[in-house]
Formats: structure tokens, sequence, C-alpha cells
């Protein structure tokens, strides 16, 4: 110790700082990485897409791909045991962030539309198709039936419950689940309008719907306490979803908890979004995000997006072929079965808009959108039933 | 003050039948009457054991609870208080020693198994009284063999030779997996993933068609009993036909046509020509247009 001069003392620490630095620690992937956390904060920024997810997630890729020695004990990382992110984490990892965005959701949403037009609920039924058309797809290319579930609930275009699922089935892949979930969904008005045109006529999509019935305080006060018991009966395993969008959605209606409704769609959400956005950007390390698993994942999750918005346009077709004349349904709002709320049902009232700029669509299109959330809550217990 | 009191009765009682139902969850899984060639305690001895399994899917505290191979003294083993291992993890398991050395530690016990004789082993709750879990080894069971439930925690009990297929398991599992049994048999016999697609999709309609159902009838009844009340506050009877229902009620449009009529008959104006127009009436107000009802607007009473 005694032969070690200042200057070689000096330079020892030096170097020991520079093995833990960024710039060291840098390999390519981590480049790539950071350049895919700045396209999502530019997507978000610049094109205003998805903002409220894409910024947390596209800064949480960022703190995620910020190369360090992972052998040196720092306790920084995602993966490491007791470090603030890892903690911060949990709520992704053991799955209770997305029950907690899903009692907001429920706090935020006004089910009207689906009460009033209760066969609307069929729409949101038949897009989750979609997610089993990917499932098919994901155990053709050679996923186990776990993995394909896991990735396959993208078509449900519901990020919580996809972290949900993911997280049960398969941790391992919940990052690129996510990201994909999350992506998909921020790109639902490039998606959706070509799929839609493709599938509709032009007089179909003129179809005016008839404005719903004004929809009582008591039905909206039964809607969440019948939904939960009926749907949870159906499927257990959806409980922690379903039980806390119908609870918070009691919480909106019954009108003496406006405090907490206010905060559950407000506060709640806004802290659970942040710290589920950001960590589950920061969960996509290079090491484990830049596999071909990854491409397969956002093929098919892109590829399960297209069926579930097909399958409900085409099935308002169908269902159109039954119904009376004076109720047929505007097939546009078929895509709204895909739980993207309220983008999807935003992009129907848009294209209907279009082709008759007297021809409103968005309350119409709530109510398969909210069925669609309920549809992919019950899917996504379904799934858990038969593969957890 | 009287509320309270409820409101507190109420969340001791949930909370006891909680608890309650948490001890239920306790099984009797394995037992091994003589331990010729098995585990050794942490004395290095072998002696009889039994095995209790946590059958619920969360952490289960077990002091207190007792132990007996004799129905008329059911408090013969208290599991004592005050050892953090007496508390199982979900779906694990813990041994106690039948050595009759309960000054050895929390996990053994002050009775011994016979061999030879049939061992009638219970397990009771704190109260002594409530039997949570009873099992009779049979007489004929050869040492080194155990007496163990066929999957943990589930019913059916088969004896266990320590052979491959077969093994003894101290704890540990019954039946040892290393895979998820679900996902092999989806991967086997739904290979292309129909039957999950069919199922799948078959369960979903179903729960949204039934609240779908649901609503439709809560609509008709809701609406039925609107009716009744606009019945009512027009002072009207269940069976009577509202005004505007009544055969002899003229329509607007009847109203119209005698307007017309009577402008014609009594028109002394005979200069100018005259265009009426007629009009519907009605109402522009809907919740569907109307700025107040928004998508985040929170109802009020």
């Amino acid at each position: 110790m005694a032969e070690l001069s200042f200057s070689d003392f000096l330079m020892q620490n030096l170097t020991q700082f520079w093995h833990l630095t960024g710039f060291y620690n840098a390999t390519w992937q981590h480049f790539v990485m950071l350049a895919v956390g700045l396209f999502f904060i530019w997507l978000a920024i610049k094109k205003d897409f998805e903002p409220m997810l894409l910024v947390p997630i596209g800064f949480g890729i960022l703190i995620g791909n910020v190369p360090f020695n992972t052998e040196a004990g720092l306790e920084i990382g995602i993966y490491e045991e007791g470090s603030v992110l890892n903690i911060l984490y949990n709520g992704v990892s053991a799955g209770w962030y997305p029950p907690l965005i899903f009692l907001g959701i429920g706090a935020m949403t006004d089910f009207s539309a689906l009460i009033a037009n209760p066969k609307l609920m069929l729409i949101g039924a038949a897009a989750q198709f979609g997610i089993f058309g990917a499932y098919m797809v994901a155990t053709a290319i050679g996923f186990e039936p776990d993995q394909a579930g896991a990735i396959a609930i993208i078509g449900g275009a519901d990020g919580p419950t996809a972290i949900f699922l993911s997280s049960k089935l398969a941790p391992n892949l919940m990052g690129a689940i996510a990201v994909s979930a999350y992506s998909y969904m921020a790109l639902v008005p490039v998606i959706q309008p070509p799929i839609m045109r493709l599938f509709t006529t032009k007089k179909e999509r003129l179809i005016k719907m008839k404005p719903a019935r004004a929809v009582s305080q008591n039905e909206k006060i039964i809607f969440p306490i019948v939904g939960m018991l009926l749907t949870c009966f159906v499927v257990p395993s959806g409980l922690p979803l379903l039980g806390m969008l119908f609870f918070g959605n009691l919480l909106r209606e019954c009108g003496v908890t406006t405090r907490l409704a206010k905060t559950a769609s407000n506060a709640l959400t806004d802290i659970v979004t942040i710290l589920l956005g950001m960590t589950v950007g920061a969960s996509t390390q290079a090491s484990e995000f830049l596999t071909a698993e990854t491409i397969f994942i956002f093929f098919l999750g892109f590829m399960a997006f297209i069926i579930a918005s097909s399958s409900g346009v085409l099935f308002v077709k169908l269902f159109n072929l039954v119904l009376p004349a004076s109720k047929k349904i505007n097939p546009l709002i078929g895509n709204a079965g895909v739980s993207a709320v309220p983008m999807s049902a935003r992009i129907s009232n848009n294209l209907g808009l279009e082709y008759d700029p007297s021809n409103y669509l968005l309350m119409h299109a709530m109510g398969p959108n909210v069925a669609g959330v309920i549809g992919s809550a019950v899917a996504a217990g379904v799934l858990l039933g038969f593969l957890a | 003050m009287k509320k309270h009191l409820v409101l507190t009765l109420v969340a001791l009682l949930a909370a006891s039948v909680s608890f309650a139902q948490g001890r239920r969850g306790l099984r009797i899984n394995e037992i091994m009457v003589q331990n010729d060639s098995n585990v050794v305690d942490d004395y290095g001895q072998r002696g009889a054991w039994v095995e209790l399994f946590n059958s619920t899917f969360g952490p289960l505290e077990i002091s207190s609870v007792y132990i007996t191979d004799d129905p008329a003294q059911p408090k013969k083993y208290p599991v004592p208080l005050g050892d953090v291992n007496t508390e199982i993890p979900a779906r694990q398991h813990v041994l106690f020693w039948a050595d009759g050395k309960p000054s050895r530690g929390t996990f053994h016990m002050s009775f011994t198994l016979r061999p030879g004789q049939d061992n009638w082993i219970g397990v009771y709750d704190a109260d002594g009284k409530t039997l949570i879990d009873e099992v009779t080894v049979p007489a004929n069971l050869p040492a080194g063999h155990t007496y163990a439930r066929k999957a943990d925690g589930e019913e059916g009990w088969e004896v266990r030779t320590g052979l491959t297929g077969s093994h003894i398991t101290p704890s540990s599992n019954n039946i040892i997996r290393d895979t998820n049994v679900k996902v092999d048999m989806f991967k086997e016999k739904d290979e292309q993933g129909f039957g999950m697609t069919i199922m799948a999709m078959c369960i979903v309609f179903t729960a949204l068609l039934l609240l779908s159902v649901c609503f439709y009838l809560i609509n008709r009844i809701g609406a039925h009993i609107s009716k009744i009340n606009k019945m009512h506050s027009h002072g009207l009877a269940i069976h009577e036909t509202p005004r505007e229902e009544r055969p002899d009620h003229d329509s607007s449009e009847e109203i119209a046509a005698i307007v017309m009529a009577l402008h014609e008959h009594l028109n002394s104006h005979d200069q100018e020509q005259t265009v009426l127009t007629i009009n519907k009436v009605k109402r522009a107000y809907s919740p569907w247009s109307s700025k107040i009802y928004n998508l985040r607007e929170l109802p009020r009473r």
C-alpha cells in the first residue's frame, strides 16, 4: 500500500470511476433502446399520440437503458432486488398497478351508452376475437400456450390488462408486451381507420343511429353491482380487474362518494399511471428487450390489433342482418369494441363525421368501447383460469 | 354510537370468520409411523412424523392449534406460541415429530405413534373442540412407508413405498411438478389453439350476453315503473290509457287540418297568397346532446 504513489492512487480511483460510467459500459443495444425511448417521447410531444402514456414510458426507457456496471452491486437497476426502481416495479411484477388503474377507469367512465343499448355489449365481446386469433398465430409460430396467451392479450388494446396477464403468465416477456400494447394503443388513429374503410360500404357508413334514451341514476347504480356479480361469477379469475373497474364505477355513480370517485379518477390514476408507465419503460433494459422474441411480440401484437378491429366491424355487419331497418347499427362503431377508451370511440366519431357531418357516433361508440374494457378483462380472466 | 357499535361488531365477526376459514385450510398431509431409513430430526434421530399442509393461498399461523392421537384428549399437544416457524407459508408444509419429547422444541410432539395398530391423528382448532382434520393410519403400514394424500391437501390417500413413482416427501409436495399441467395439456391437445379460441369466445360472449340480457330486462322494468309513476302523477289509474293515447285524442296532424280548413273557410283575404308551413315541434333537448352530461361529469345528488 505504501508503494502506491499519490498520482497512482488518483489514477486508480479515476479508472475505477471510469469503469462505473455509462460511457464505459455502453453497448450498441443501449443506444438502440435510448433511440426508441426518444422516439416515444417525440411521438408523444410532437404528434400528440397518447402523451400521458408515451412520455412516462419513453422516459422510463431512457432511465432503464442508462448503461452501468451491473456487477458493481450499486442497487440501481430495476431488476436488482431492493433498488428503488425495483420497489416501484413491484406494482407491475406483482400485478397490483393494473387493478388500481381499472379503479380509476371505472370512476371516470360513464356506462350510460351501454345501459341504454345493452346489445352493444356484444360488439365488445366480438372484438375479443383479436386476442384469440393472435393466440392461434402465436402457438403456430411456436410460443408456449401461456406465452401465447400473454402476447395475444395485446389484441384487447388494454395496457393494464396486458401487464396484469403477462405478469402472471409470462413475466419474462412483460416488458415487450407492455410496450407493444401501449404503442399500438397510441397508434389507434393510424391503424383503425383503413380497416374500418376496408370492411364497410359508403351506405353503411351513413347509417344514422337513433339517440339512445336517457338512463336513470338507479340504473347506473345497479349496473356496477350486477355487472361485477355476473361477470365475476362467470370468470372469477377476472376479479382483480373487473372488481376494481365496477367498484370505481359505483363510487362514481352512487352520488354519495363523489370525493372518492374524484380521487380515484384523478389523483390516484395519475400517480399509478406515472409509476406504471415509467417502470414499464425502465423494464425494457436492452439485454432483456432486444431479442428475436420481442420482434415476434410486436408482430403478433399488430396482428391481434388488426384482427380485433376487423372482427368488431364485421360483427356489426353480421348483426345488422338480423336487426330491423330502424335499429341498424353503424359498423363504424365496431372498431370501438377494442378497449382503447375513449380513443377508438373518437375514431368512430371522426370517421362518421367525415362521411356525414351531422352523424355523431361518439356516444354510440362508447357503448362497445366500455364493453371492450369489460370484455378484455373477462378474456384475461379466461386465459388466466386456463393457463395459470 | 349504536351504529358504530354495530359496525365494529360486524367487522369483528368478519375478522373472526376469515381467521377461522384460514385455520380450516390446515391439512394432515403425510404420516410415517416407523422411520427406519428416512429423514432425521435436528438431533440426528429418526422418529415417526406427521406432515401438515397449508392448503390456502395465504400464510397460516398454527400456534395454539392442537395435534392429538386420542379423540378423548383433543388438547394433547398444543402447538406453542411465540415461534415464528409456526406460520406456514401459502401451499407449504411443516413437519412434526411424534417422538414424545416436547422439550426438544416446537415441532416435537408429546406423543408417539404405535406401529402395528391403527393410529388416529386429529388436528383441533384453538378452542380444542373444532376438529379441523383427521386421519386414521392403517395398522398394516410397513416400516419405511408413509400414508399420504395423493395430492397435497386433496381427498384420497395412498401408501407410499419410497420407490420411483411413490416417493416419500417429508416437508415437500406429495406430487412433484416441474411443469404447468394445464399448459402441457393445451400444448398436447390443442396445438393449433382452436379449442382455446372456441371456449374462450363462448365464455366472453356468455358473460357479456348475460349482462346484456340482464340490462335489457332492467330497462323494461325501469320503463314500466316510470310509466306507472307518470300515470300516478297525472292522477290516472294504472289500467287507464294516457290522454295522448286515447282514440278520441286529436293528433297534432288533425289539429293542423282543422286549422287549415277554418283558415280556408274564414279567409277574408282575397289579394295575397298565404303559405302555411306546419312544423312538428319537438324537444331539441336530449342528454345525448347536452354539454352538461359529458364523459367526465360526475353525478350529484
